[in-house]
């Protein structure tokens, strides 16, 4: 197919592999049209918020402008109509004053409700506002993080249950259980620089098993090393090392039912206590 | 015709990429195709017109007026902005989540969310049914990925892929005419990127896994939606 080589031939501004790349290379602007269409990840739409409401006004108008008309244009393009059932509506009408309770409770719902914070159009000054919000309240003491924006935390961050170096690359056991657990899912990312990461995951088990394929070592002086991203937006948390060697092996990772993500990162040899950015892989955990 | 004329123009080039061709609608100023799109809907002289329910200007009109009722809690207004785009809430998320009950959740959140948040409605961020559609498609995807591996959904998907081109046939909220702007625009994309963004619309997939399913490069399938979503804005004359 012609068509697909004329995308990476290479325009200036052809877009990378991750949202955090496109990011770091003043792409911003261009990623408007895939956020518009939500068709990025949760992790990849934060980044993009965080990027957007910290950058200067103009980029920032600009990629507000492409994203709303972005969206007139989906919504005049996309207009597929169902009637949805008869008593719809009054189920609906029927949960409206627990709704208006709850608002006159909390007048400031807009900001610190997920739900109602979500109402606002996304990428809209009001959204972006939300956002920023979000992330101050998600940083709480431990200082800021921004996960795939390119920028690391210098704050300390808690490394909570498993400690860096601690998890467990070749013991069998845990695996095995994880493996063999009946409701195993399979979950494929890119790493950039090359290979993919698979993981098995397994919600009974609370684990996941994340194995390396085709990724080449670490640079010299540098390991992977892998985070749990918490759902609750707190600080990610380090789940080990991978060396040269360990990157053969698959490795049991735990408790991730608190994980949205799980991310890779480049580190120097001895790990860090917060990711360096950009991550080099990135993969939603899910429900 | 004006109209014929930007068939043909957009027409010729369907099947290059946008941004690698001279001449044709990238290069002529965007007002031209303004125009066309937005100012026949009110042409006296056509026949379509008699079909049309509420022109987009006059729709949009009234549902800036209802939002404004609905933040006041001003239930008849909710009953009627409902009334007005409740097909297109519940038939985008049938088109999205497939099952029902998950259709009827999500367009039930949908509605309380329009309840919680019509204050924050702000025209100049965009139309009425733009920011409703926007709240609608987030919160039938976060409900696909969160309930379906994307495996699922793209296998699930192959149901959903069909004749968005014939999704305007019982157009109630916009015009006709809006409609076979629509249908005209669409032709102008190349099929790829058409694909690229109806998966990523109705199949809720990520740009990454809209790459995986169609075997192609990660940063070709993001040109594409963004080159297929440009080209279309330009046709359509949204600015």
């Amino acid at each position: 197919m012609t068509e697909m080589n004329h995308g990476r031939n290479g325009r200036p501004g052809a877009f990378s592999d991750t949202v955090a790349m496109d990011l770091a290379s003043g792409r911003a602007v261009d990623l408007a049209e895939l956020y518009a269409l939500d068709a990025v990840t949760d992790q990849e739409r934060q980044a993009i918020e965080d990027y957007v409401s910290a950058a200067p006004e103009a980029e920032r108008a600009a990629f507000l402008a492409r994203v709303r008309q972005a969206r007139e244009t989906l919504a005049m393009t996309f207009r597929v109509e169902e009637e949805p059932p008869a008593d719809l509506f009054n189920r609906i009408v029927a949960q409206l004053p627990a709704e208006a309770a709850q608002q006159e409770e909390k007048p400031d719902a807009g900001t610190s409700v997920p739900l109602s914070g979500r109402a606002a159009v996304p990428g809209s000054g009001d959204e972006l506002a939300a956002a920023r919000q979000r992330r101050k309240e998600r940083r709480g003491p431990a200082g800021a993080r921004r996960w795939l924006a390119g920028v690391a935390a210098a704050a300390a961050v808690a490394l909570g249950g498993v400690g860096v170096g601690s998890y467990i690359a070749d013991q069998n056991d845990p695996l095995n259980q994880v493996v063999r657990a009946g409701d195993l899912r399979e979950a494929s990312v890119d790493v950039s620089g090359g290979g993919t990461a698979t993981l098995l995951i397994s919600p009974s088990e609370d684990a996941a098993v994340v194995k390396m394929n085709g990724v080449p070592a670490p640079p010299e002086g540098k390991v992977y090393q892998m985070w749990l991203i918490p759902k609750d937006g707190s600080a990610p948390v380090s789940q080990g090392l991978m060396d040269e060697d360990a990157l053969s092996k698959p490795a049991v990772v735990r408790g991730i039912s608190s994980a949205a993500a799980l991310g890779i990162t480049v580190e120097p040899v001895g790990g860090s206590q917060s990711p360096t950015m950009p991550a080099v892989a990135a993969a939603p955990l899910g429900a | 015709m004006i109209e014929e004329r930007q068939v043909t123009l957009l027409g010729t080039g369907s099947r290059a990429e946008p941004y690698n061709r001279g001449g044709t609608a990238e290069d002529s100023p965007p007002g031209d195709l303004c125009l066309v799109v937005m100012e026949t809907p009110n042409a006296p002289h056509t026949e379509a017109s008699a079909a049309v329910t509420d022109p987009p200007a006059e729709l949009s009109h009234r549902l800036a007026v209802l939002l404004g009722g609905i933040a006041r809690r001003d239930q008849a207004a909710f009953a009627e902005f409902y009334q007005l785009t409740s097909r297109r809430v519940y038939g985008m998320a049938r088109r999205v989540l497939v099952d029902p009950e998950l259709s009827e959740d999500t367009t039930q959140e949908v509605f309380l969310q329009v309840w919680q948040n019509a204050a924050k409605f702000d025209a100049r961020a965009g139309s009425p049914l733009s920011w409703l559609m926007t709240i609608s498609h987030r919160r039938a995807v976060d409900r696909v990925r969160s309930s379906q591996s994307s495996t699922d959904r793209e296998a699930r998907y192959g149901a959903s892929t069909q004749d968005i081109d014939h999704d305007s046939v019982s157009d109630e909220v916009g015009s006709k005419l809006e409609a076979e702007a629509v249908v005209r625009c669409l032709g102008t994309l190349t099929e790829t990127q058409q694909e690229s963004v109806r998966l990523a619309y109705y199949g809720g997939l990520t740009y990454r896994e809209v790459a995986e399913r169609l075997n192609a490069a990660v940063p070709t399938i993001k040109s594409r939606i963004r080159d297929g979503l440009i080209r279309l804005k330009t046709c359509l004359g949204v600015s």
